[in-house]
């Protein structure tokens, strides 16, 4: 007797399988749109989820995954009504001091440099147009970590540095809000009273929420950088401020630190360890560490939560496109009993029924899962397009969707198809 | 003992085969009690009987199609009472041809492919299936049909693609039940001139018919009642052969 074989020419079934399926051309159509938005919607899902990842990266490394942000800030207690405002000589001490710095840099081992800023909200004049901005007072290391480079003229230099000299790099909306119409190169600015020369220019930023948060601006602010040396000898750390009548004087002696450790590991333990000799000589929490890792990790997980519900409502459609398939195949089953039972009759085992109708079902998804990915494509296409998201497709997305869609396929048409194999061939037959 | 008994083992035995339904229970529906019956190879046997007498479903336990209840059946000596699903299809892939009076081909199929069905589940590599196809439609007469669809088919030129079939692969038994049935008698006649034909070439042929005018030109008719055998005879004599053990 025949030892029971593998099952039945393979090929041959599938073709059978994409002959029935031709049989029933409006049918399959229906069946194949379940599956087509489904794989769609995934598609468009994961891309979004992978694109917003993609962004999200991009914009933590603004910041520098490397690097320890303290910034000096107003510490919450200390308000203007307890301060005299009648007082005029009065002036606001608070934030990080040049002892701090040293203390940082004598106790703080894993950190490769530590850059201290300036900043100064100036006017900027150019003839008599002028606009706010933040004066930036940054030794030259900066420019290069945050990747400010200029797309005109040079950056600022050593040189520039050690002679404290008046130069600025400028952002090139600040010039068009000027209405600097001529070369900017060599042009003189006025930031407060003070002339500076324009050496480079930059493109305009494009900070993201976090980033500007992170770097103590406003949205819109308009960043010059000058040398750190020379806003030192200029401007010096007091601001001289006048709001709603009252005029207000702080001094911060360092605006910024920028601690970059040595390695990105490094980083978690050189911003506890900022924080702990901070904590000594500040009373008042006048501080604040900005650690771009951690924001990272945190809107990952944030990210990935948001990801994965969209993708699971996107699946929802998939589960509705696999009850369509279980729908029909069940149809299916029930109009061709008898020719189950005309192969059984010839000798068609039990597995070679269930393969028949599984192969329909697997090219259903098969089929479905090939559409759906252009659908996903084009639907994504106008998602980017009306929303300006970023969105990649990687070959994860297209190789998840086509599992998960042979998957339902097969999950779906296997009650059926089982049913199928298990016909009582003699009751087939009536 | 059957007098055709000869030294050899039959083709076909069965002993003692019950067939019954909800065994065990009180209303145990007993369709057949105890059947015996040896059928050598190349015999032709007519199955006679009124509805309801169980020829259909002794048909149905020759072709392995369903299992005996009590009882045994032998092929060729093989046991094939006790064997599993699988194994039962590969005794009617290789063993039996099955020909029906409704014909039963796939409607979508073609002529060619609906021959090639049993050579499919066989296994057959698909050239070679395809050859054997064509040979086996040719002979038959149907060798300008094959690409046709069954219902492009007369209902003769439908049960000589049937026919064909059933020899696919080359079956020890060609089992019939009632091949003229859906036929005119003009048709049927051509029909049964093919199963006399397969006969003289040593064909092993069970067929289930009404027809007594048919079953009388066989050369063993086989009678049943009430789910047991009546009587067993061949024909040219009037006396059965072998009484029927109740």
């Amino acid at each position: 007797m025949a030892k029971p074989l593998a099952v039945a020419n393979a090929g041959e079934t599938f073709l059978l399988a994409f002959r029935n399926l031709r049989r029933n051309k409006l049918r399959t159509l229906l069946t194949l749109l379940g599956m087509i938005f489904g794989v769609g919607s995934v598609i468009a899902m994961l891309s979004v989820g992978a694109g917003a990842q993609a962004e999200l990266l991009d914009r933590i490394r603004e910041l520098g995954v490397q690097n320890v942000i303290v910034n000096s800030v107003r510490p919450p207690q200390q308000t203007r009504d307890e301060k005299s405002s009648q007082d005029s000589d009065w002036i606001d001490r608070f934030g990080l001091t040049d002892a701090d710095r040293l203390r940082i840099e004598r106790l703080c081992p894993g950190i490769d440099q530590l850059l201290s800023v300036n900043l100064v909200p100036d006017r900027v004049w150019h003839g008599s147009s002028r606009l706010d901005a933040t004066i930036l007072g940054v030794p030259p290391a900066y420019v290069s970590l945050f990747g400010l480079v200029p797309t005109l003229g040079r950056t600022l230099s050593e040189l520039d540095e050690a002679s404290a000299s008046s130069v600025c790099l400028v952002r090139r909306s600040l010039l068009r809000k000027l209405g600097v119409l001529e070369e900017p190169l060599g042009l003189s600015l006025k930031l407060g009273n003070f002339p500076f020369q324009v050496v480079g220019v930059l493109e305009d930023s494009n900070y993201h929420e976090q980033t500007l948060a992170a770097l103590n601006l406003e949205a819109g602010a308009h960043e010059v950088f000058i040398p750190h040396a020379a806003s030192m000898r200029t401007f010096g750390n007091l601001v001289y401020k006048e709001r709603g009548g009252t005029s207000e004087r702080t001094r911060i002696e360092v605006d910024r630190l920028v601690a970059v450790a040595s390695s990105a590991d490094q980083v978690r333990t050189v911003a506890r360890v900022i924080d702990a000799i901070l904590s000594h000589g500040h009373e008042q929490e006048d501080y604040q560490i900005v650690v771009p890792l951690s924001l990272l990790e945190q809107q990952e997980r944030t990210q990935r939560v948001f990801s994965v519900v969209m993708v699971l409502i996107a699946s929802i459609s998939l589960v509705v496109g696999g009850i369509g398939i279980a729908n029909i195949m069940l149809a299916t089953v029930t109009e061709r009993t008898r020719e189950v039972g005309i192969r059984r009759a010839m000798g068609a085992r039990r597995s070679d029924i269930l393969a028949q109708f599984l192969t329909e079902t697997v090219a259903i998804g098969l089929i479905g899962g090939l559409l759906g990915l252009g659908f996903g494509m084009a639907a994504l296409q106008g998602i980017v397009r009306t929303t300006g998201w970023k969105a990649e497709v990687g070959p994860t997305a297209i190789m998840v969707s086509m599992g998960i869609s042979c998957a339902v396929a097969v999950i779906s048409g296997l009650y059926p198809a089982r049913r199928g194999a298990r016909l009582d061939p003699i009751q087939a037959l009536r | 003992m059957n007098s055709s008994a000869a030294s050899s083992p039959p083709l076909i035995q069965l002993e003692g085969v019950v067939k019954s339904y909800g065994a065990g229970s009180a209303e145990e529906l007993v369709i057949l009690h105890g059947i015996d019956l040896c059928i050598q190879a190349g015999d032709y046997v007519g199955l006679v009987g009124a509805s309801g007498s169980g020829k259909t479903t002794l048909m149905n336990l020759m072709g392995c199609m369903d299992r005996p209840t009590r009882g045994s059946y032998r092929i060729n000596g093989q046991d094939v009472t006790s064997l599993d699903d699988d194994r039962l299809s590969a005794v009617r892939n290789r063993s039996i041809g099955f020909v029906f009076q409704s014909f039963q081909l796939v409607p979508e199929l073609s002529v060619l492919e609906n021959v090639e069905m049993p050579l499919f589940y066989a296994r057959v590599p698909r050239r070679e299936r395809r050859r054997k196809a064509q040979e086996l439609v040719q002979s038959v007469g149907l060798g300008h049909r094959m690409q046709h669809v069954p219902s492009k088919l007369s209902g003769g030129e439908c049960q000589r693609t049937a026919i064909a079939r059933s020899l696919a692969n080359d079956p020890v038994l060609l089992l019939a039940d009632e091949p003229t049935g859906n036929l005119d008698s003009r048709t049927g006649e051509e029909i049964l001139a093919l199963f006399a034909q397969l006969h003289e070439r040593k064909r092993t042929i069970v067929m289930v018919t009404h027809n007594p005018e048919i079953a009388a030109r066989l050369p063993r008719i086989v009678e049943m009642k009430d789910g047991r055998i009546l009587k067993d005879s061949r024909s040219g004599s009037s006396q059965p052969l072998v009484a029927a053990s109740a």
